[in-house]
């Protein structure tokens, strides 16, 4: 049990800034997802964990204790990796116990803590194996038995999933779910997948180009975006981003020169981005005001949902709406939406516009 | 159209290339057997046949054995050296540092160097009267006066191990670098995490990916040592008092020096049997190695 922080860790090779400045506390039993495009630094954050890197500067800390110096077989903390690394010459059982062989655990016990592993990964019958003869799901669970049967204070994961088919995937972030709610250890959870980020995180760090761009729960992120980037990342499709205006009246569409019906004021005239997602857009039945004119381009039915493409003065517009829509290409339709799904952001900074607070005044 | 050729054509085709190996390979072959069982000289007699006479005197002879414990000291301790010294200094050329790949480049000269160079180069260094080797070792001390390396049969034989190691072991050290590289990041970052110290991920890790490239330079340069015999031929010509004469040395010496092609005959057919049962030996190995590796 135990917890993990990170203290203005930046790290830098010659000029090539990979992370700039990262602050990440994670409290006892937390599941942090790092999540972020590749090449956002997000593996490099794993590595300076585990003791791969020496970060540039700033402190790790585990239980409180900076472990900056210490010794990556001495941190006491565990990874998962994308490719699995198995040892290829050596049996399942091995593989699953060569942290504790090499730690020095007698044999007897380390047997005894195999087992249990392999019976909660469900990999009994494996264990004789060399990794060649097994399949690419039952690799990933002996990967993850590795790291499961050191007991570590900090389970890393770095794209685990990402060589699984879809099927297995799915499975598979189910499984770590499960071990998750069962063992309670801390961790740090890397992906560029967000569906694994909503559904595994505790909380969620949304990076960019070495920096962390908003760190909360999977419902903050989705629900209250803090900046445009972390609105268009997460989410499928992404976020519609609308140019707008706030100004004393309200809020006028750039393109359209519409205004909208909203309790939403600004002082003075400031160039916003309106942000919509799909799913939060739905066909009007009337007289809302809060709604846009657009015209279709194609809908795609998926099965639960109706995918409209669709044009808003020129600009794409895409639109998730209920199976039964009748949405013909060309039609113009009227989409509303509500006033606590949507969201605004400053042009010029990228930041979100607190709206709640417009509407109290 | 389809791809496969009929049995005749495909022997038609190979027939040129059989016909060349049959003349260069198979007909000495075939002549040096024919030779081993007559008492044929190099000039003069074509030789009577003298059944297996030759066979019987050359295992008789202290000469024949003498020569085949030198021709394997001289195979197992080179090659070890070379093994050992190959995988250390790849392991070195493998960490990144300023000047790696200057370095990297320069290790291929030993073994790009002719072997007559290589040869003449070192009896240069073990020269009794301006040897850098004597100088190097007079003027820090460990000697005291100049010795005659190659003149000395206790001495002959590992100087010339340490010639050959030297000009071999970059062969070795190559096949392992290339070998190195083809060790997943990741499976070393998984090792260093799992707490193995360098040893055990140099046994567990590294080397299980090393092994068959190894197995492969092992082949080879047994087989080249337990041959070997230009190095030794420019260096000592298998003296002094013939403590470096290997089995290659004592063929030539026999057939050419002394002019007995049909003894001469009979030792080389030994000396090729005994590099094809080398040879077996391997081949079986690697394919069990291959096989059980991962």
């Amino acid at each position: 049990m135990s917890t993990l922080e990170l203290v203005g860790v930046s790290k830098s090779y010659g000029s090539a800034v990979i992370l700039k400045n990262i602050d990440l506390a994670l409290a006892d039993g937390e599941f942090l997802v790092l999540l972020g495009a590749s090449g956002c630094g997000k593996s490099t954050i794993l590595n300076i964990i585990a003791g791969l890197l020496t970060p540039t500067s700033g402190e790790i800390r585990i239980d409180g204790k900076r472990i900056n110096e210490v010794h990556p077989k001495s941190r006491d903390v565990a990874m998962v990796f994308q490719s699995y690394a198995l040892y290829p010459n050596l049996t399942v059982e091995r593989n699953i116990g060569f942290g504790l062989e090499m730690r020095g655990v007698p044999k007897a016990r380390r047997l005894a803590a195999i087992e249990k592993v392999a019976r909660m990964l469900r990999i009994e019958d494996l264990l004789k194996r060399k990794p060649a003869q097994l399949s690419g799901g039952q690799r990933q669970r002996v990967a993850i038995g590795r790291a499961l049967v050191r007991e570590p204070k900090v389970f890393l994961f770095d794209e685990p999933l990402s060589n699984l088919d879809a099927k297995l995937r799915m499975e598979m972030r189910a499984e770590l779910k499960r071990l998750h709610r069962m063992l309670r250890t801390t961790t740090v959870y890397v992906t560029h997948d967000q569906i694994e980020a909503m559904t595994l995180a505790t909380r969620i760090a949304v990076m960019r180009d070495g920096r962390i761009e908003q760190v909360g729960t999977p419902e903050e992120i989705y629900n209250r975006p803090a900046t445009v980037f972390v609105a268009e990342f997460v989410g499928a499709p992404p976020m519609n981003m609308i140019e707008a205006t706030l100004d004393a009246e309200g809020l006028r569409l750039d393109a359209s020169g519409e205004r909208l019906a909203l309790p939403i004021r600004g002082e003075e005239a400031r160039a916003v981005l309106l942000g919509l997602r799909p799913e939060d857009l739905h066909l009007a039945d009337g007289g809302e005001g809060n709604a846009i004119d657009v015209t279709v381009d194609f809908a795609d039915l998926t099965g639960p949902d109706v995918i409209v493409f669709a044009r808003h003065s020129g600009n794409p517009l895409v639109a998730s709406l209920s199976p039964h829509s009748q949405v013909a290409p060309e039609s113009r339709i009227r989409l509303a939406f509500s006033i606590d799904n949507m969201h605004l952001f400053d042009r010029t900074t990228g930041q979100r516009i607190e709206t709640r607070h417009s509407f109290a005044t | 159209m389809s791809a496969g050729l009929t049995p005749m054509r495909a022997w038609l085709l190979m027939l040129p290339l059989l016909a060349v190996m049959l003349g260069v390979i198979g007909w000495p072959f075939v002549d040096t057997l024919r030779l081993s069982f007559t008492d044929a000289r190099l000039v003069g007699t074509g030789g009577d046949y003298v059944g297996f006479a030759n066979y019987d005197r050359l295992f008789a002879s202290r000469a024949f054995w003498r020569a085949f414990v030198v021709t394997t000291e001289f195979a197992v301790v080179s090659v070890f050296i070379e093994m050992v010294l190959g995988v250390l200094v790849a392991l070195l050329l493998y960490q990144s540092f300023r000047g790696r790949n200057v370095l990297r480049a320069l290790l291929i000269l030993p073994w790009a160097l002719p072997t007559v160079v290589n040869a003449l180069l070192w009896r240069l260094i073990y020269n009794p009267e301006y040897g850098a080797l004597n100088a190097a070792l007079v003027q820090t001390g460990l000697l005291d006066v100049y010795r005659s390396w190659l003149g000395d049969p206790n001495s002959a034989l590992v100087a010339l191990i340490v010639a050959d190691a030297w000009k071999n072991f970059p062969l070795v050290a190559l096949i392992s670098l290339a070998a190195l590289h083809a060790v997943p990041h990741d499976i070393r970052a998984a090792a260093i995490v799992d707490g193995a110290g360098a040893l055990s991920r140099f046994r567990y890790v590294i080397l299980p990916y090393l092994a068959g490239p190894l197995m492969v330079a092992l082949v080879l340069r047994t087989i080249e040592a337990f041959k070997v015999f230009d190095i030794i031929w420019v260096m000592t010509r298998g003296g002094p008092a013939n403590s470096t004469r290997t089995l290659s040395i004592l063929v030539y010496q026999e057939a050419f020096s002394f002019q007995r092609a049909g003894s001469g005959a009979s030792l080389a057919l030994i000396v090729t049997l005994a590099v094809t049962v080398l040879a077996v030996a391997y081949a079986a190995l690697i394919r069990k190695s291959a096989g059980a590796r991962f």
